[in-house]
């Protein structure tokens, strides 16, 4: 199997600003891949330069076997992250031209539309026009505009900004389905917990270089857990006796519980067992690195400061601490 | 091109089948009927009877008998009828003007009003003259009040020994006195004095009026295929007219581009588009399709002159192949502007923002308007042949040359065709670079600076 998208050594600058440094990217077809990173990373302008919408200072881009974008455009559906209707159109009026610009056969078909306003639950908004829409609404209809015309490779450039939980998951239920469809999707987010629901591959970028891109499943073995949780039995049980354990570097206070560091190379199992014998626990279980604390890890280790990587923390959880408290 | 002619069926429909271009297309001959059915009526409204005295402190004696008879009312009653019928048969002469003469025939008589009242009062010597204008102060009306005072120099029908020239009069008048018995005072003093002062000579005033009358001419214009009466108010306006009717049809499809492209770009939907056609095609298919929207304009407008001419029996007047270079000059001139209104759209954020860089072009659209008299007066000076050469307002001088009396040489309209394409191809060049390059930009809007530098990057 061919890949869907192949980037080579990219770059592109804006003025003296280096948007995106020397990329490599290999997307194979069929596979869901997260583009993640905070605000400002690179990430938008890498899926511009994909869809040929800028174009690169240096280096080769291959998008489904074409050079350019341009010659495969009617086999992609393309989410932006700056997107819109046209206020005064009717929405059916709106996801019918889309698909007629999108299909090589230059056809649109309403029943298609209608069964698609159906799934995202829109159905009685045919003829409404879309300025009457809610954001939520408006970004749904968007979402049916990318994929109407069922294309191979799928780039959603930030799909979930904005929604609520609900729509969230109703969004994420249909990039699923249009995965088991057979179609590769790339999607982009600042937001981690979304890509750890979604995609089987991230890659992610910092600052224009990418500093990750793997599998989920081996990027959780590569950052093994060094953490175990651990609340005791007994409330405000003396804990001390833990800090001498063989296998423990550290024991930090929280508010519901301690976390306990684990020396490099430790076992986790041996650990836990020696901490239950030591203090009975009515809660061990063994911390595992969520997206944010293994990105937060490898910029760390490009030396940032603490003030940074704070700001950093906020903004890859902002969208997800929204969306948990409406 | 399946996908340029989806955008530019979009851009036309979603233009067109709006309510504000039906009015705006549909206000304009409202408003023009109305006027042609409105003013007659309103002129035909009758004006008041005016009456009152003219007072005269006439030193020479000569004048005050002269002025009662020409401002009697029977008197201007018949220079009224004989006014009349002079214009009408000056209408007549006109083609297609009997028609007019016949409408024109009530109007006038209200424009001249109610025949006036006018009473003539000699002032005798031993007056106040301040007494005598405060007279004139105080709106009543009635047969006593005063319209208006003259006072009749002493050296008006006599000179003074050695003088070259005449005395003349002062004339008081009123506040708001209608101006027509003005001009009826003004013209009945001229003939007092001019005959007074004739039969102060051997001459007779029958030979001096045959002896200074020339009448006014209208000229023929002699061409290839006959003679025929020149017109020399038609042969002023169809350049004009024509001039508009492409000015009103570029402005009104670029106007549009321009509008519908800062909105696609406000309100977020280009990126969505260009996920779909390229920014080249988008750039196509919304000047054609807005160039439909001109074409409607000017399919309605030019319908709406020529069926005029039809009605009024002028259709002669026009050498129709001028309907088939005004199209070429139309799609040329729109090419141009329609460029420009893309790479401007695409540029900044806000219509608002749009206004900056808009000046120099409506300033170039105003050059047409400066250029009509100077044209249309002197078609084939080296002026008129070398700005007919000059985009972009080339096509608009040349039609003006074109309508004029005396069209210039087919090549040099050849050349100006020519021109025009070679600036259509510069301006889309241009506008492609821009469009694309601007469309994404969101922020600062750009000066012509920040556009050519686009233009070098794209």
């Amino acid at each position: 199997m061919s890949d869907a998208i192949t980037l080579n050594g990219v770059t592109k600058t804006f003025g003296t600003k280096v948007a995106v440094r020397d990329l490599d990217l290999v997307v194979p077809t069929g596979a869901i891949y997260g583009f993640i990173g905070p605000n400002g990373a690179g990430k938008t302008t890498t899926i511009r330069m994909i869809m040929s919408i800028l174009f690169p200072d240096c280096g080769q881009i291959s998008v489904l076997g074409h050079e350019s974008a341009l010659d495969a455009k009617d086999r992609i559906g393309y989410l932006p992250e700056e997107r819109g209707l046209y206020k005064k159109m009717k929405v059916g009026a709106f996801l019918m031209y889309m698909e007629r610009l999108k299909r090589d056969s230059g056809t649109g078909s309403r029943s298609r539309v209608r069964g698609w306003l159906e799934k995202v639950g829109l159905a009685d908004v045919e003829n409404k026009k879309c300025e009457e829409l809610s954001k939520g609404m408006q970004q749904k209809i968007q979402f049916i505009s990318t994929g109407i015309h069922e294309p191979e490779l799928l780039i959603l450039d930030e799909p979930f900004s904005g929604l609520d939980p609900v729509n969230m998951r109703l969004l994420r239920d249909l990039v699923l389905e249009q995965g088991r469809r057979g179609a590769t999707v790339i999607f982009s987010t600042h937001v981690m917990e979304q890509a750890e629901q979604i995609c089987d591959h991230v890659i992610m970028i910092n600052d224009g270089d990418k500093v990750l891109d793997d599998s989920l499943t081996e990027i959780r073995q590569r950052f093994d857990p060094r953490t175990i949780l651990f609340e005791s039995l007994e409330i405000g049980a003396d804990v001390t006796a833990l800090r001498s354990l063989p296998s423990v570097v550290d024991v930090t206070r929280t508010s519901a519980h301690h976390e306990i560091s684990l020396k490099p190379g430790s076992d986790p199992g041996e650990a836990i067992r020696e901490i239950v014998n030591a203090v009975p626990a009515s809660r061990v279980e063994l911390h595992r690195p969520t997206l944010e604390d293994i990105f937060v890890q490898i910029v760390t280790e490009g030396g940032n400061s603490a003030l940074s990587l704070e700001n950093l923390r906020a903004g890859l959880r902002r969208e997800s601490a929204a969306g948990e408290a409406s | 091109m399946k996908k340029i002619l989806h955008v530019a069926l979009r851009e036309f429909l979603s233009t067109v089948l709006t309510k504000g271009f039906i009015l705006g297309v549909l206000v304009t001959p409202a408003l023009i009927g109305f006027m042609v059915i409105m003013m007659p009526m309103l002129m035909n409204e009758e004006p008041p009877r005016i009456e009152g005295e003219v007072a005269v402190i006439d030193p020479t004696g000569e004048i005050v008998q002269g002025l009662a008879a020409y401002l009697k009312p029977e008197a201007i009653a018949e220079r009224r009828s004989e006014t009349q019928a002079k214009a009408k048969e000056v209408m007549e002469q006109i083609p297609g003007g009997a028609a007019n003469a016949a409408m024109a025939q009530p109007s006038l008589d209200a424009l001249l009003g109610d025949v006036p009242d006018l009473d003539i009062v000699k002032i005798d010597s031993g007056y106040d003259l301040d007494a005598e204008k405060d007279r004139l102060i105080g709106g009543e009306s009635g047969p006593e009040s005063r319209l208006a005072l003259i006072t009749v120099h002493p050296d008006a029908v006599r000179r003074v020994e050695g003088e070259e020239t005449f005395g003349a009069y002062d004339l008081f008048v009123r506040e708001k006195l209608d101006d027509r018995i003005i001009d009826e005072i003004r013209r009945g003093m001229r003939t007092t004095i001019v005959d007074s002062r004739i039969r102060q000579t051997d001459l007779d005033r029958a030979t001096i009026e045959a002896l200074t009358r020339v009448p006014r001419i209208s000229s023929t214009t002699v061409t290839e295929t006959g003679e025929k009466e020149t017109n020399e108010v038609l042969n002023m306006l169809l350049p004009a007219g024509f001039m508009i009717l492409l000015l009103i049809s570029v402005m009104t499809g670029g106007q549009y581009l321009l509008t519908t492209t800062v909105e696609e770009k406000s309100s977020r939907v280009v990126e969505v588009l260009l996920s779909a056609v390229s920014p080249m095609q988008l750039m196509t298919g919304k000047i054609l399709g807005q160039m439909g929207v001109g074409l409607v304009i000017l399919a309605l407008y030019a319908g709406m002159g020529v069926a005029g001419l039809v009605s009024f029996a002028m259709l002669g007047l026009l050498d129709l192949s001028l309907l088939f270079y005004l199209l070429i000059f139309y799609v040329i001139a729109y090419f141009v502007m329609a460029s420009m209104m893309a790479a401007i759209g695409a540029a900044v954020n806000e219509m608002r923002e749009a206004q900056t860089l808009m000046t120099p072009v409506m300033v170039t659209l105003m050059i047409p308007w400066m250029l009509w008299l100077p044209i249309t007066r002197n078609p084939n000076s080296l002026f008129a042949t070398i700005t007919s050469f000059i985009p972009p307002i080339n096509t608009f001088v040349m039609l003006l040359r074109m309508t004029s009396t005396s069209p210039p040489p087919m090549w040099q309209v050849w050349v100006t065709i020519g021109i025009g394409l070679l600036s259509v191809w510069g301006a889309l060049w241009f506008a492609a670079k821009v469009f694309r390059v601007g469309l994404l930009m969101f922020g600062k809007p750009p000066n012509f600076a920040t556009l050519i530098k686009w233009v070098k990057m794209a």
